[in-house]
């Protein structure tokens, strides 16, 4: 049987650093259903441009894990509608999102919602489920 | 979007002139614009140019909704803003102090409304861009952020 | 015509069709707003324990909860009626509890600037009438609060700018990120780098004075130049920009001083946030984060985020909340180790951990009552549908009588 060779390497890590946004498209999915599919389909998922997506080898549908000391999630990666400068991804608020956010906020109250810094490698893990995130909180 | 380059390879490439056009290019922009019919390239009706017909009529088909003045609207982009419907000079001329102001509109002769949070549009014929004064009006693509509106 | 709680902005002029006891369609509210009007598709029912039970029990067993604990925090509040939230601040007295809502992650500082009258600010009609140059500042308002700029900020034609956006107006957005908002805003976008906001005011202010900025000068020289013509000008302070500079908003003020013809103006996106933050102020001089025991102080160990990461809080009484969705993972598994009431109309990631829930209407449709919107001005709500949910407003004053 061949080896696959693909199954030894480790995809590598990129760092980057991520700000979190919101979308009205999302939000109407919330309303309606925040377990529903829809939800998960438009806030599981990292948005990066074109240059920052290529220097990564990655492409709009690849699922990527990002991870950091707070957290770890799998998410779809998309393509940002407009021309970006590079070096910043972008998430939409959610749990996902909220699962790299750190905790640490100085005492004064208010998380780093809007500075995430992560690792980011291509896997080929399902999508983490919304289940998988609200687990641990079970009494 | 379908561009004219899409249409052109699909037509018979004669250049008959049967359609009335000069060249099938022309057509082919006739077909963009919705000047033009498919019916009326007879050649096409041939039994030979059938795939070639029905690939042509799918790709027209998205934009059916437009009417003459060739508006399109994505319903399914429109985050339901009302930009638009603030926007338009015809909203504000029709309804001064309903539209006009940013408000709901109070009667039925402006162009644009949010329903269900989307844009429909309705009175088309009023358009700027219709009619013997035409003018070349972007009043309601360029407030739209998502593209969501567009002439084709 | 009917008022729509989809955002701060308090839309009161939608149309709704109702067909067989429900919403068939609504007109003029945008996506965010119909889908409010729609409603969820998992309404939440009660229990306790994650057992079926009905609200009169539940409300019971809640008070038993509350009765024994030595430190509850009640929190959430933003998507309430005005009067359910006088009934938590009172809830919060009685029971010498801390109370907090989610402004204190939020825009909380700034509207408390506001009402401590630190900020030159004005209303939204004002805005309409008479803005000449609006600034959007780490706000999406396009995807927040989507009918902003087409109700009050740029599309309209106002009382003294008739000629309306095409020559009466300029839009500017301040952003990291390439917005809806800033796609408007086409030739006034500043694209600044993540927490880059502190330099850009420095620099903005370096150009106001007539130094030269040290920081992108041209385009700072053009948007000082701008913003010292006005006449009549708004800064719309989005979260982006409270995240940025959360450190010290004095630096806010200096600016605005500098610029006498432009009003502050806090964007608000949960449709009561400011009535809460109204009201607790009026009660006790503090916008949220507030702990009774006689009298009320105030303390950043009484936010939400601070009350789970120090696990100084032993139950809490969530309104209209969804804080194991909305808040950081890390700060929050405290969560996992106490009693948790949840009122709510649907089922969320928090309900679905609670130890008691108890369904309520969805305000602005199946209850009225009132709501402060994003300016401050009251707006009237409006019950569109019947429903046999009661309101979280008498869920409150029931638990507070079963106490
Ligand atoms: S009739 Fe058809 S084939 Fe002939 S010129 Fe027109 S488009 Fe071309
Ligand atoms: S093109 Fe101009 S007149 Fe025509 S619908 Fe758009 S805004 Fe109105
Ligand atoms: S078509 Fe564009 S401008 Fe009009 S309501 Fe929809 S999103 Fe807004
Ligand atoms: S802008 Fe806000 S209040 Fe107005 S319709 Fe949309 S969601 Fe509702």
């Amino acid at each position: 049987m061949p080896i696959d060779v693909g199954k030894f390497l480790k995809s590598p890590e990129y760092e980057i650093k991520i700000t979190t946004y919101r979308d009205i498209f999302q939000v109407e999915a919330l309303e309606r259903d925040r377990f529903g599919e829809e939800y998960r389909k438009l806030s599981a998922c990292i948005m990066m441009g074109r240059n920052d997506l290529k220097k990564m080898g990655l492409k709009a549908g690849d699922r990527v894990r990002v991870s950091n000391n707070c957290g770890s999630v799998v998410v779809e990666v998309k393509e940002t509608k407009r021309e970006e400068p590079g070096g910043l991804a972008f998430m939409v608020n959610s749990p996902w999102s909220n699962a790299l956010v750190s905790g640490d906020t100085g005492g004064k109250g208010i998380p780093e919602f809007k500075n995430i810094n992560a690792k980011v490698s291509l896997v080929k893990d399902e999508v983490t489920t919304l289940e998988s995130l609200i687990g641990i909180f079970r009494k | 979007m379908v561009t004219v380059m899409e249409l052109y390879q699909l037509l018979p490439r004669t250049n008959c002139k049967l359609c009335g056009e000069a060249t099938c290019m022309a057509f082919a922009v006739g077909l963009l614009s919705r000047k033009k019919n498919i019916s009326e390239c007879t050649p096409l009706l041939e039994e030979n140019f059938k795939k070639q017909k029905e690939i042509l009529e799918s790709l027209l088909l998205p934009t059916k909704g437009a009417e003459e003045t060739g508006m399109i609207v994505h319903p399914e982009l429109c985050t339901g803003c009302g930009n638009c419907v603030v926007a338009c000079p015809v909203d504000v001329a029709n309804d001064p102090h309903g539209a006009g102001i940013g408000r709901a509109p109070t009667n039925d002769k402006v162009i644009f409304k949010v329903v269900e949070g989307k844009v429909v549009a309705s009175n088309i014929k009023e358009c700027r861009r219709f009619g013997k004064n035409r003018v070349l009006c972007y009043a309601c693509i360029d407030p739209c952020p998502v593209g969501a509106i567009e002439f084709v | 015509m009917v008022t729509c709680t989809g955002c701060g902005l308090l839309c009161d002029d939608i149309e709704v069709v109702v067909e067989n006891g429900k919403i068939k369609e609504t007109r003029n509210a945008c996506r965010r707003g119909a889908a409010r009007m729609r409603g969820c598709m998992n309404r939440l029912s009660p229990s306790v324990n994650q057992k079926p039970s009905d609200i009169k029990n539940c409300i019971r067993k809640a008070a038993d909860i509350l009765r024994n604990a030595r430190s509850p925090m009640l929190f959430g509040w933003s998507n309430s009626t005005c009067e359910a939230q006088l009934k938590g601040i009172q809830l919060a007295r009685k029971l010498n509890a801390a109370i907090d809502d989610t402004s204190s992650f939020c825009q909380g500082i700034l509207i408390e600037k506001v009402l401590q009258k630190k900020f030159r600010t004005c209303s939204l009609e004002d805005i309409r009438d008479k803005a000449d140059v609006l600034v959007y500042w780490g706000s999406d308002a396009q995807d927040s609060l989507p009918r902003h700029l087409s109700r009050f900020s740029y599309f309209p034609r106002g009382e003294s700018r008739q000629r309306g956006y095409e020559e009466d107006r300029i839009a500017i957005a301040i952003d990291v990120r390439e917005s809806n908002t800033a796609k408007i805003c086409k030739g006034h976008f500043y694209r600044i780098p993540l927490k880059g906001d502190w330099d850009f005011i420095l620099a903005l202010m370096d150009a106001l004075s007539g130094k030269v900025p040290s920081y992108d000068s041209k385009k700072m020289l053009e948007l000082a130049s701008i913003m010292k013509k006005a006449e009549f000008g708004a800064i719309f302070l989005g979260i982006g920009l409270t995240y940025s500079i959360k450190e010290d908003f004095d630096i806010l003020q200096k600016l605005a001083d500098m610029l006498p013809n432009i009003n502050i103006m806090p964007m608000v996106g949960p449709y009561n946030m400011r009535g809460f933050n109204e009201a607790l102020f009026k009660e006790t001089s503090f916008v949220n984060r507030v702990k009774f025991d006689g009298k009320a102080s105030h303390d950043s160990s009484y936010s939400i985020v601070e009350a789970l990461r120090n696990k100084s809080i032993d139950t809490l009484l969530i309104v209209g909340s969804d804080p194991l969705s909305s808040l950081p993972r890390s700060a929050i598994s405290h969560l996992a180790n106490i009693p948790i009431i949840c009122i709510d109309p649907c089922v969320t990631l928090t309900s679905r951990i609670a130890s008691v829930t108890i369904p309520c209407a969805y305000s602005g449709v199946e209850n009225g009552g009132s709501a402060v919107r994003m300016d401050g001005k009251v707006v009237e709500l409006t019950k569109i549908l019947t429903t046999n949910f009661p309101s979280d407003e008498e869920i409150l004053t029931r638990l507070t009588e079963a106490l």
